[in-house]
């Protein structure tokens, strides 16, 4: 074969046209057998209900050492002098790297990957952080790696010896409050900056005519929320195990992205990538927390690592303790100003919103606006403010704040008018300004079905909590139990959040059983399961005979891995496609053994390869691929190609926020009990309706469990969880488990998660994203609910006991 | 406990008899050879893991959990908190659920000890139905969770929903898994009672 051949059977341009999502509804050309099953057996669930999967943390290696970084004990300090001889002469220290070694003085890290390019340290803008250094020796806020990392025998020794590093600090001046930070006479926290406002990358948004707006209203309210600092505090604390050697690197990595840790780490070092070797295991859910915008410092982490199995010459592992995970919070700490005009029926004119976020922005909070409903009018300014805490990223999701601003808003304007939340929701439904026909046209132009779910949706929660029954003016329902019982609504359809782009090959084994080449990182949602049934399904063999080995980049095939926001949407569609392609290989090379003139003539199912025209002419695939032998030994008698097919894809970008000419097509509704008792201000969470239209539900119990698992996170944010910092000191002071408090199973009354699916996604078949869009509501829907019951606003969330009291006149 | 008796085997030192527990066989020697039971050396200590005898040097500041997890590579038990906060490290100890982070191994000397992979080898029902119930999502917190709705079980063959939140409400689980465990702990409860 020459080279002329070759090309024309694959060329690049052709790979790149079939990677592409093309918008629209795709034909459905099989029967659900595997897909949309109940009871199908989690891929995961064995490993990990016997304790037999393995976490990052777990990992041991022959003659490890364990690592502690030193972290500033100060929420602003500088090191003056540092001593580090007696935690040199502890037995069992084997390394110790300080920040004016020559290994890292001067060294800066190397910033954060996201979207379309590399963001360096002083524009990796979730960090918003004046760190630029590996090892620096001026620490930003409490808990920031800096000054030294210590290797040694066991994590007891290293924590030790961190002990005894003795450091004259210089403190400087700190503020921990956003407001206070703008305030004339705050101290400025960037040295030579002119004020603690940060200008990149402050976001404005601007659509229609605000002025006008106002003008047009019969009522213009205003009012202030504040959302106090939380996180994510996943279950596993994270680690990294690497292992230098001398020419080339191995690591075992805890994040969510692991192919940007391999770019940078091989930046940093100066080496090729293809000598650095990534593994991950079983994670601990993080929900965006050791994503993209962690680049930056969990990439530093790797760095000290391999800094220190450079130096003793044996495999470290790196461990974060508890409270290292507090030393950063979810993005959305914001003190929002609202400015609103509306009309007596609802229709809402005009939305003037000004958020001042602490350390962060990404989304404005004014995005779901754009993306939810027709209002003509909207503004909103988006103000990222230094403090000294620890950097905030986003985790599950960006979109708080935007939900909070959406809720608080419609509800506001329900409760100034006296009337039903879900008729202002109805009366402003839409996209983009324009009213429900534009989406109407848009599902009609691109194949999508054209059905209005979002009045399904609704329907379909007020029966579930009966809404008719039980909603009341606020504050005019009194329990025989002696509490004020509240109920509320809000809506969104925001989580048709399919983006990224990934690989996977899909090969038949020699037995005829099916594997997914691709490495992809498990946080919780159980995404692989879902992935073998769509395999199953499109190539015809039983679910049971699909497996995915996804423990390792070496593969070459990476599957997009979870940032939190788009998984199953994205990745569906690259095993759907690869699938697709193996199919057609494996019924070209059936042609030739049942001497069929083309493969139109079989179909397989259950695993059998028959002629459509004689069904009991069959083979099983095993028989087929008999001599086509993926990963071949000597021998002459594979004398036929492996069956295995590639591919890539890219999903896009979501939403019209971005411009992309992509409504989002998904809805759900939101229904919410509270009993709130007025002597001790306790909001108690009694039931919860979440409706969603899920497009199409691959594993129903997993959309389930994505929907129960947000409701208990979200429930637990809006009523519980908040960091709390001494103003005196600025140290945080509920860094652990035991007093930063979140949900037990006793915390959330019963939740019910009927869902529809109507095949609007963009995803396979018509999937919609799900794991975001109840963890990012709930928290929001806790302040109308409690409006509802005491009839008082609480705009300050969470919304703890002092806040309901106060709000009663009671403290 | 469901031990397997060939796995569980004490040697007596003097004449050789093969005893079944700890206890066992310092009764045998004090009764059979008219002395105490044999001495340890400093910092010695036996336990009785998922039913198979164990004889260890251990420090006096190491926790029952970093013996179990980190020496032992019982890797089942895992370290989610760190103080006692989330019943991640949960084992059960003679009987009852204990926190192995906040628990000092050298305190554990004679103790019986059952981990998840103890409760896993013998093919505990919990497991069937964690799984079915999905009643794990990133699944860390998991065997810690199996394991305290196994020493429920172990005392009560019948508890309410309630009675297993009340049992289940030390564990912190951040995927927000709960409600399906009750699901779960109360149908591996219905299997178990059949089987007897």
């Amino acid at each position: 074969m020459n080279m002329k051949t070759l090309q024309e059977l694959e060329t690049y341009q052709k790979l790149q046209e079939e990677g592409q999502y093309h918008i629209g509804a795709e034909p459905l050309n099989i029967a659900f057998k595997e897909i949309g099953k109940r009871g199908q057996r989690r891929l995961d669930g064995y490993e990990k209900a016997t304790g037999k999967a393995l976490y990052t943390r777990d990992l041991q290696m022959p003659g490890m050492l364990s690592a502690r970084v030193l972290r500033s004990p100060y929420a602003h300090a500088k090191i003056k002098r540092m001593d580090t001889r007696s935690a040199e002469m502890l037995p069992g220290v084997r390394a110790i790297i300080r920040y004016d070694d020559p290994e890292v003085q001067g060294r800066e890290l190397n910033g954060s990957y996201f979207a379309q390019g590399w963001l360096r340290p002083k524009l990796a803008g979730w960090a918003l952080k004046p760190v630029h250094l590996v090892l620096a020796d001026e620490g930003w806020y409490e808990g920031q790696p800096m000054g030294a990392v210590i290797a040694a025998d066991n994590e007891a020794i290293a924590q030790q010896a961190l002990r005894l590093i003795r450091i004259e600090w210089e403190e400087l001046p700190f503020v921990l409050d956003q407001e206070d930070a703008l305030k004339p006479d705050a101290p400025v926290l960037r040295p030579g900056a002119a004020s603690n406002e940060i200008h990149y990358p402050r976001k404005h948004f601007e659509f229609g005519d605000v002025e006008k707006g106002f003008q047009e209203a019969d009522q213009v309210i205003e009012f202030k929320a504040r959302r106090r600092a939380h996180l994510w505090a996943g279950a596993e604390m994270p680690s990294v195990l690497v292992r230098w050697l001398d020419d080339r690197l191995e690591m075992w990595v805890h994040e969510q992205q692991p192919y940007h840790a391999k770019q940078l780490i091989a930046e940093w070092l100066n080496i090729p990538m293809g000598r650095v070797t990534v593994n991950t295991v079983y994670q601990g859910c993080s929900f965006g927390g050791r994503g993209n915008p962690a680049n930056n410092s969990e990439n530093g982490m790797n760095i000290l690592a391999t800094l220190l199995s450079k130096k003793t010459g044996r495999p470290v592992k790196l461990l974060y303790d508890r409270r290292d995970t507090f030393f950063g919070e979810s993005g959305d700490i914001t003190v929002s100003y609202f400015k609103v005009g509306f009309k007596k029926d609802g229709i809402i004119t005009a939305v003037q919103i000004k958020n001042l976020f602490a350390v962060y922005v990404t989304a404005t909070g004014m995005d779901h606006f754009v993306e939810n409903t027709r209002i003509a009018n909207l503004a909103c300014e988006a103000i990222p403010v230094d403090v000294s805490i620890g950097p905030a990223w986003w985790a599950r999701c960006e979109h708080l704040t935007s939900c909070l601003c959406l809720t608080l808003v419609f509800d506001h304007v329900a409760a100034e008018l006296g009337m039903d939340p879900i008729e202002v929701a109805l009366r402003n439904d839409g996209c983009h300004g324009h009213d429900t026909s534009y989406l109407e046209q848009y599902k009609h132009e691109h194949g999508f079905p054209d059905r209005d779910s979002l009045k399904e949706c609704i329907e379909l929660g007020k029966q579930a909590i009966g809404w008719d029954e039980k909603w009341h003016l606020p504050g005019t329902c009194k329990l025989p139990n002696g509490k004020l019982h509240g109920i509320a609504f809000t809506w969104d359809h925001n989580w048709d959040d399919t983006r990224g782009t990934g690989s996977a090959a899909v090969m038949i084994e020699n037995d005829g059983s099916v594997t997914i080449i691709g490495h992809h990182v498990d946080i919780g949602p159980n995404p692989w399961t879902p992935l073998c049934q769509i395999v199953a399904d499109e190539i015809g063999v039983p679910f049971e005979s699909v497996n995915i080995k996804p423990w390792t980049l070496d593969s070459g095939f990476a599957l997009m891995s979870p940032d939190g926001s788009a998984n199953l949407v994205a990745n569906g569609n690259i095993v759907r496609k690869a699938a697709q392609k193996v199919r057609k290989m494996l019924l070209e090379l059936a042609a030739e053994k049942f001497l069929v003139d083309s493969p139109e003539a079989l179909d397989i199912k259950d695993g059998m390869i028959f002629v459509k025209a004689d069904p009991a002419n069959s083979k099983p695939v095993r028989e087929v691929v008999a001599k086509a032998m993926p990963m071949h030994c000597s021998g002459a008698f594979w004398t036929q190609p492996p069956v295995l097919a590639w591919t890539w894809h890219n999903q896009g970008i979501w939403g019209q926020a971005n411009e992309t000419g992509r409504p989002r097509l998904c809805r759900q509704a939101h229904f919410m009990e509270v009993e709130v008792d007025p002597e001790t201000g306790q909001v108690e969470v009694t039931r919860v309706v979440n409706v969603n239209d899920v497009g199409k539900a691959i594993s129903p119990e997993s959309v389930e469990g994505q929907m129960y698992g947000g409701t208990v996170m979200g429930a637990s944010r809006g009523i519980i969880e908040e960091m709390i910092w001494d103003p005196r000191t600025g140290v945080l002071l509920n860094g652990n488990l035991l007093d930063y408090k979140y949900a037990t199973i006793l915390d959330c009354g019963p939740i019910e998660t009927p869902f529809i699916e109507t095949g609007l996604g963009h995803g396979p078949y018509g999937a919609c994203g799900i794991g975001e869009a109840t963890p990012t509501i709930i928290p929001a829907l806790l302040g109308p609910a409690v409006y509802n019951a005491i009839g008082k606003w609480v705009d300050d969330f969470p919304i703890t006991p002092d806040k309901v009291l106060q709000a009663l006149g009671k403290i | 406990m469901h031990n397997s008796a060939t796995d569980s085997c004490y040697l007596c030192p003097y004449c050789s008899a093969r005893l079944d527990t700890f206890e066992a066989l310092k009764a045998h020697v004090v009764t059979e050879h008219s002395t105490e039971s044999p001495p340890l050396a400093e910092g010695v200590i036996r336990l009785t893991i998922n039913g198979q005898a164990h004889q260890l040097h251990v420090e006096p500041e190491w926790t029952l959990y970093y013996l179990i997890h980190d020496r032992l590579g019982l890797t089942g038990t895992k370290m989610f908190c760190d103080r006692g906060a989330c019943g991640s490290c949960t084992v059960i100890l003679d009987g009852r659920p204990i926190l192995s982070c906040i628990t000092l191994a050298i305190e554990c000397n004679g103790k019986t000890i059952e981990t998840i992979e103890g409760i896993a080898a013998d093919h505990h029902p919990l497991i069937d139905a964690y799984v079915k119930h999905h009643a794990l999502q990133c699944g860390y917190c998991t065997p810690g969770f199996v394991v305290t709705a196994k020493a429920l079980l172990d005392r009560d063959a019948d508890p309410t929903e309630d009675e297993t939140k009340e049992a289940l409400a030390g564990n912190l689980c951040r995927c927000g898994t709960y409600p399906q465990h009750a699901k779960a702990v109360l149908e591996a409860a219905q299997v178990l009672r059949e089987r007897r």
